[in-house]
């Protein structure tokens, strides 16, 4: 007897988990609003920003080949063409995801979920019919939602969100970004290279505040040139619709009020968990202080019949910790003895340059450090980007891997041998001694642990020990 | 209120000192969190709890010695632990203190309580462990009529993986054992039904964080059971914990072998990594696994010492048929080789003169019928040995090499090995000093009675001191037993011959009974050995002088 699995919510968590359920021969009814899976991620997150920052990287590149004798003049962009590029990428992928749930004999229900009992949800479908469903197991994937501040909430189509923003209103001609953080700074970067005169406003000290200062530096000193303003310490007081734009009182780090008028303002001041309309009451799921639900190890909520994964069991609120969620749900609900136990999750910011991060920060503990600076790659010279850094955070007595810090282009792509040594856990040696190809940006993961020793072969940095 | 009693802890392991105390009042504890560290002449050990709920009273202290069956401290149940994390418990409901508490000891043979829901319970071979399909029966841990309870190891099975136990997700009564050791089982494969008590469903084996949340409650059929509060207005708000560092606690071990641990239930934080930078390997994991199992089985068995030579194909030579060893033939064969492997043994003969004794036991033989027994010359060396350990406690020891220390026994129990269809067992008479020969005839026969029919349990097996073995019943003269570690030494009897003896210038024909010792010479020199033997024959020549001296 096959065990009847309900997920709700089809964003990266929910498919993965559906989708191996499937694959380990349960009965699987995968609950969504969206015409096919896919989620925040597909939809609205992860992937059409990535299909625009790379039409970004594009742009800048055009730029700065100037420097290298080619010219290709101003560009002409057509916003409607490039949203529609966007919106292709979105519908392949999450139609993609559409047949891969087929073939996988997954029920795929259109409505939006409530729970009835333990043992049973109700799905209200678009038309406003309704269909109760029981299950043996159910796993909760709803994710969250856009954070709002509800005084700075006004009626306007010169607001933003992370969502409308991907929409491509228009280009503006100014743009405040309020937060800057990820998702402020990935999206602004686009409006930047689309030629907007962007803006940040940032309560803390700091551009993304979650990562350690060196790695943040030069992506700080590059949208600093790029960016318009970039007011720390600062946070918006008020937001006002006036005759040619929004205007926008901010509270500087002097404590001074300015007045400013940007065409338009994206808030993003991050995501937070929603859990109302989910009829949890109706069971014995228990939510947190932070609105988050509780979940053991095993992703196993308070409620024996219930798991829950992703965004809406905490931080860190990312795809891929929510997809691997999904997996250890599954594997606890067929019986095996398994749990959430990553070594290190890794975080990217798809700036330019790129910031990646995993295992533990600097700022989280004092250990020994080998950081090597791209001036001395090759790979970034023959790029014009020495802008990089790669750095590792090393147990001093084991010198085993805790954590590594990536930033420069590709930073994104690089990280993984970086979580892959961390979860192995690898020495310095280890690195040091695996060949890594040339000329490639890889080798500053090798350098930097030669560093470690002493003996990288581009920089001259004797170990006194 | 529960009281937590120190469980049985391994063959030979009677008593042990407490190193550490994890818990403290007020703690809350969980099924199989560690609350003790115990050091036995064995090794040290963790001990895991078997009760939940809050610590209110802890009867012990660290140093202090205790034994099995002592109650160490007391809880009282909470609702769950995780709630009960000093919140103020607004709405939780108050559980009803459990009214009975649960007894530990598996009565063998006790009639079972009639069973109040008398429904009947399956426990089937649980998921292993990825790829993990099927295994072999080592041991079986339980018997028809034993009860069991939920997280009680019930199977010893080897898989291609590790060597593992299996704990029970179902409790109650076993009312049918549907497999043996040696038997290969699939998952799934129904191992015991059980009346009576509650198992828990499509959750084999929780790990230790899911199981805290619940209480397990399944012992009793006749008690209050608390009752998961309900609440039905609102999803209950609970305070954010602190988000561990991401990298606390966390061991230098691939994912596949965090993952392994965790299926063949090894913390694999405890486990010392032999790779660079201490980090833990597939093999070190294994090891760790089958150490735990070792040592929570009785011996440290010496498997490097067994190594075996390749053996030839006897086929050349003609047929042959082979067939597995007995679980006792095993276990014979590894304790032996152990004893042999690491006893320096040296063994002394000797003839005693039983002419007199066995005139007497023969017309004494009628009066001892009549009160059931049978008067042999083993019960009445049962008897002097016992006096004899007492006039050379070296004899009454166990030597601890690794803490160089002798450890010497305050009290007197005899094995007597017993030759039973399915193998050599030895059962062991407690307090030996304490009966009379009529009363260890009596224990001798129960309890080779109880070998025979292999109704003997576990703890008639344990605690002995000293060995006698008689094959007088066969023949032979003399005979190099091989000492019953981690006792020092064991008596081997042959059987008694006619002999001429010169005595008074004259051959007298005498009844001789020769004996054979054997003894452990790290702790007895030759000297010692001889003295021994020779108060023992002594004794057997001269009752009077045994019973003025002994």
């Amino acid at each position: 007897m096959s065990q009847n699995i309900v997920v709700i919510g089809g964003g990266p968590g929910g498919y993965a988990a559906a989708f191996y359920a499937a694959d380990l021969g349960m009965n699987v009814k995968l609950i969504d609003l969206e015409k096919n899976p896919g989620g925040v991620c597909l939809y609205r997150g992860c992937i059409p920003s990535k299909a625009l920052l790379h039409v970004a990287k594009l742009l800048n590149e055009t730029k700065e080949a100037k420097e290298w004798g080619i010219d290709f003049g101003e560009p002409q962009i057509d916003l409607d063409k490039l949203r529609g590029f966007k919106n292709k990428v979105v519908s392949k992928l999450t139609g993609g995801l559409g047949i891969l749930s087929k073939q996988r004999k997954i029920n795929f229900v259109q409505g939006r979920a409530k729970f009835v009992s333990s043992t049973s949800v109700q799905v209200t479908k678009e038309d406003g019919s309704t269909e109760l469903i029981s299950y043996d197991k159910a796993i909760i994937a709803t994710g969250s939602v856009i954070a709002t501040i509800p005084s700075l909430q006004i009626e306007s189509k010169r607001l933003l969100n992370s969502t409308s923003a991907l929409d491509l209103p228009a280009i503006p001609t100014s743009l405040l970004v309020v937060g800057g953080g990820y998702i402020g700074l990935e999206l602004g970067s686009v409006y930047s290279a689309l030629g907007t005169q962007v803006s940040v406003v940032e309560f803390m000290d700091r551009l993304l505040p979650g990562a350690d200062q060196d790695l943040v530096s030069h992506l700080q000193k590059r949208i600093s040139a790029s960016f318009d303003k970039i007011m720390l310490q600062s946070k918006v007081v008020e937001i006002k619709e006036v005759a040619d734009g929004l205007l926008v009182r901010i509270e500087n780090k002097d404590k001074q009020i300015e007045e400013h008028v940007f065409d338009y303002v994206l808030m993003s001041i991050g995501r937070k968990p929603h859990t109302a309309g989910l009829g949890l009451e109706n069971t014995k799921v228990q939510i947190n202080e932070r609105g988050w639900i509780v979940a053991d190890n095993t992703l196993k909520t308070n409620d024996d019949n219930i798991y829950a994964i992703g965004d809406i069991v905490g931080e860190p609120m990312l795809a891929h910790k929510a997809s691997h969620e999904g997996r250890v749900a599954v594997d606890a609900i067929s019986g095996k003895k398994v749990a959430f136990e990553p070594l290190a999750i890794p975080a990217v910011v798809f700036t330019d340059p790129e910031i990646a991060w995993a295992g533990i920060t600097e700022n989280q503990a004092k250990f020994e450090l080998a950081k090597f600076p791209w001036a001395a790659s090759g790979r970034a010279t023959t790029l014009d980007r020495n802008d990089g850094l790669t750095k590792l955070i090393i147990d001093p007595e084991t010198e085993r891997i805790l954590g590594i810090g990536i930033c420069g282009p590709g930073a994104g792509e690089m990280i993984a041998e970086g979580v892959l040594a961390i979860e192995m856990g690898a020495t310095v040696k280890d690195l040091a001694l695996t060949i890594h190809p040339h000329p490639t940006l890889s080798e500053t993961v090798m350098e930097a642990a030669e560093l470690f020793y002493g003996h990288s072969s581009h920089i001259y940095k004797p170990v006194k020990h | 209120m529960k009281n937590f009693i120190i469980p049985e802890l391994g063959e030979n392991i009677s008593s042990a000192t407490i190193v550490k105390i994890l818990i403290s009042v007020g703690d809350i504890v969980a099924p199989d969190q560690p609350v003790l560290e115990l050091e036995t002449d064995k090794a040290t050990i963790e001990v895991p709890s078997d009760v939940s709920g809050k610590v209110v009273a802890i009867n012990v202290a660290e140093g202090d010695s205790v034994s099995i069956g002592q109650a160490i401290f007391s809880v009282e149940s909470a609702e769950t632990t995780d709630q009960a994390k000093d919140e103020p418990a607004t709405e939780e409901k108050q559980v009803v203190a459990a009214a009975s508490t649960k007894s530990e000891e598996r009565p063998a043979e006790a009639p079972q309580p009639t069973a109040v829901t008398s429904s009947v319970q399956e426990f089937k071979l649980p998921e292993l462990g990825e790829n993990i399909s099927k295994a072999t029966i080592i041991k079986v841990l339980v018997d028809v009529g034993e009860k069991v309870s939920i997280d009680q190891s019930v199977l010893e099975l080897e898989t291609d993986k590790a060597t593992i136990e299996v704990p029970s997700t179902a409790s109650g009564t076993i009312t049918e054992l549907l497999v043996a050791e040696g038997d290969v089982i699939e998952i799934g494969t129904v191992i015991f039904k059980v009346s009576e008590g509650s198992s828990v469903q499509s959750q084999p084996s929780a790990p230790a964080a899911a199981s805290a949340s619940a209480p397990v409650v399944a012992e009793k059929a006749v008690e209050i059971v608390p009752q998961q509060a309900v609440v039905a207005d609102a999803p209950k708000v609970i305070p954010v914990e602190n988000q561990p560092p991401i990298l606390q606690n966390a061991a230098p071990a691939a994912p596949s072998v965090r993952r392994l641990a965790r299926e063949i239930g090894v913390d694999v934080n405890k486990v010392k990594g032999t790779g660079p930078g201490g980090r833990i390997l597939l093999d070190d994991v294994k090891a760790y696994s089958k150490a735990l199992h070792q040592q929570r089985n009785e011996i440290q068995h010496i498997k490097a010492e067994q190594h075996q030579e390749p053996l030839p194909d006897f086929s050349k030579f003609g047929e042959v048929e082979r067939q597995s060893m007995s679980n006792i033939r095993y276990k014979t064969a590894e304790h032996l080789s152990y004893a042999w492997h690491t006893i320096p043994h040296v063994t002394q003969f000797d003839k005693a003169d039983i002419t007199a004794l066995e005139e007497f036991r023969k017309s004494y033989a009628k009066t001892a019928e009549k009160q059931g027994v049978k008067l042999t010359v083993t019960a009445i060396l049962v008897k002097i040995i016992a006096s004899a350990l007492k006039k050379f406690p070296q004899f009454n020891a166990s030597v601890d090499m690794q803490a160089k220390e002798v450890i010497y026994k305050q009290y007197l129990n005899i094995g007597i090995a017993v030759d039973t269809e399915f193998g050599l067992i030895v059962p062991v008479i407690k307090n030996a000093d304490q009966l009379n020969v009529i009363e260890i005839s009596r224990e001798m026969n129960a309890l080779a009675e109880k070998a025979r029919n292999k109704k003997a349990s576990i703890a008639d097996m344990q605690g002995g001191c000293f060995t006698i073995t008689n094959l007088g019943g066969i023949g032979g003269t003399f005979f190099t037993p091989i000492i019953n570690a981690p006792e020092v030494a064991i008596l081997g009897v042959s059987r008694g011959n006619m002999e001429p003896v010169y005595i008074d210038g004259k051959f007298e024909p005498r009844l001789l009974l020769p004996l054979s010792l054997s003894y452990d010479h790290r702790v007895i020199d030759g000297a010692d050995g001889i003295r021994f033997l020779r108060w023992v024959i002594d004794a057997i020549e001269n009752p009077m002088k045994f019973i003025i001296e002994g």
